[in-house]
């Protein structure tokens, strides 16, 4: 079967239920769900590993530079049950992420959706587990 | 052999996590039909559905097997599409997951020494937690993690297969006697027997701060838990937990823990210590060694 267009790949990650977004570690000790970020650029290197996927990607500055970021994604066993390959994405593709920014300044972000043009259907989740938000 | 991008199984909503993919898909490689092979002897319905409420199955013994690839079937946030079979792509996750008191009005009993490190741990948002680190996850806590759980069950015993870290543990169901004095273990030791379609599980011989939940909460050396563990139907699993730990707990203390069947679907590689960032990027491994000196 030849590849159908293009997705938008979401995959919301916590925005209904009373955990915060999903992961093997403590999201909200990590990331900020109230600094959402969306960046495009192309893709450096793909580390295909559990317990989560990295995907980096050089993205331009404002400088006129470019920055490397890394993405957190869900794990090779929720990504591959939802239709990934290891080589879904490589080196060169151009993509455009979107997800919640690390808490320390760093250029790291959790991922909740990627969306590359032309070419072949992505489906992923950050399927994982993680703590409450802290008892009041 | 079921199309793995189906626009059935294409739109999921996941306890935590929601998938929505906008377009149709492209076939599955060899590789893939392997995740999503159909599981043998599942009852369905005219429609083709998992029948969830059809008989449990019945080893050669005639006792009910339990047999399956389970997830927690106690929801954080209701299924949509209400009760039906899992396939791998909807795991969920319990909401004693977080807190195994979540229904108890008060809260777990905790002993006053374990009430300030529990809070700690919800506070700290369980920063210091094995799991994190990428040690097995204890059977109680397993019920309610989102990774699937291979029971596989024959006379004279149970092996749990854990997904997460390749882990198990064995309940043996031959009417050994517990042993008296148990070297610690991350599962302890688990002796079974019969009652009608029960199967009641006594289990001992655990570590020192096991934790159960999120919160930090623990089982002790000194916890004997009982599971009384039943099949209703095809579908559901239903395990009553007492945890009788005078260390830990002023008062035994008593949940129920449900499984939901997950059809057409396969353990795959989850092992944590393969690339664990979260330990390094947070700093924890520089404190760590800091505050060992």
């Amino acid at each position: 079967m030849k590849p159908r267009a293009s997705l938008l790949l979401c995959f919301s990650v916590g925005l209904a239920s009373a955990l915060p977004a999903v992961a093997h570690h403590s999201f909200p000790a990590q990331y900020d769900i109230n600094k959402p970020i969306t960046l495009t650029g192309k893709v450096t290197k793909v580390e295909w590993t559990n317990p989560h996927i990295f995907i980096y990607v050089d993205v331009a500055d404002d400088k006129g530079g470019v920055v490397n970021w890394a993405f957190e994604m869900g794990g090779p066993n929720s990504l591959i049950r939802q239709g990934w390959k290891r080589d879904s994405l490589k080196p060169d593709d151009v993509v455009t992420m979107e997800g919640s920014l690390a808490r320390d300044g760093s250029h790291l972000v959790n991922a909740r959706s990627v969306t590359v043009d032309g070419r072949k259907l992505f489906a992923g989740s950050t399927g994982g587990d993680a703590p409450p938000t802290p008892a009041k | 052999m079921p199309h793995l991008f189906s626009h059935r199984r294409a739109t999921l909503a996941l306890v935590t996590v929601a998938v929505t993919i906008l377009s149709s898909s492209v076939s599955a490689p060899a590789g893939a039909q392997w995740v999503g092979y159909a599981t043998a002897g599942v009852p369905r319905k005219a429609d083709g559905t998992v029948d969830m409420a059809a008989a449990a199955p019945r080893m050669l013994d005639g006792k009910p097997d339990f047999s399956g690839i389970w997830t927690a079937g106690n929801p954080a946030k209701p299924k949509e599409g209400g009760d039906v079979a899992g396939n791998g792509n909807d795991i969920g996750s319990s909401r004693y997951m977080a807190n195994m008191g979540a229904d108890m009005k008060d809260g777990l009993p905790y002993q006053p020494w374990l009430v300030p490190i529990v809070k700690e741990r919800t506070a700290n948002l369980a920063i210091d937690d094995p799991h994190i680190r990428c040690l097995p996850d204890f059977f109680l806590r397993a019920y309610g993690l989102p990774h699937l759980l291979k029971f596989i069950h024959k006379p004279g015993i149970l092996v749990v297969l854990d997904e997460m870290n390749a882990g198990y543990r064995q309940v043996f169901t031959d009417a050994r006697a517990l042993p008296k004095e148990p070297t610690p273990a991350w599962q302890g030791y688990s002796s079974a027997k019969w009652s009608g379609d029960t199967l009641i599980i006594d289990s001992i011989g655990f570590r020192d701060d096991t934790w159960i939940d999120w919160n930090g909460s623990v089982v002790t050396e000194a916890a004997k838990i009982r599971e009384e563990m039943r099949r209703p139907d095809f579908g559901h699993l239903e395990i009553k937990v007492t945890v009788d730990d005078p260390k830990a707990y002023t008062k035994p203390w008593t949940v129920t823990l449900k499984q939901r069947i997950v059809v057409d679907a396969e353990l795959i590689d989850e092992v944590c210590l393969e690339n664990e960032q979260f330990v390094k990027r947070m700093g924890l491994e520089a404190k760590e060694k800091a505050s060992a000196k």
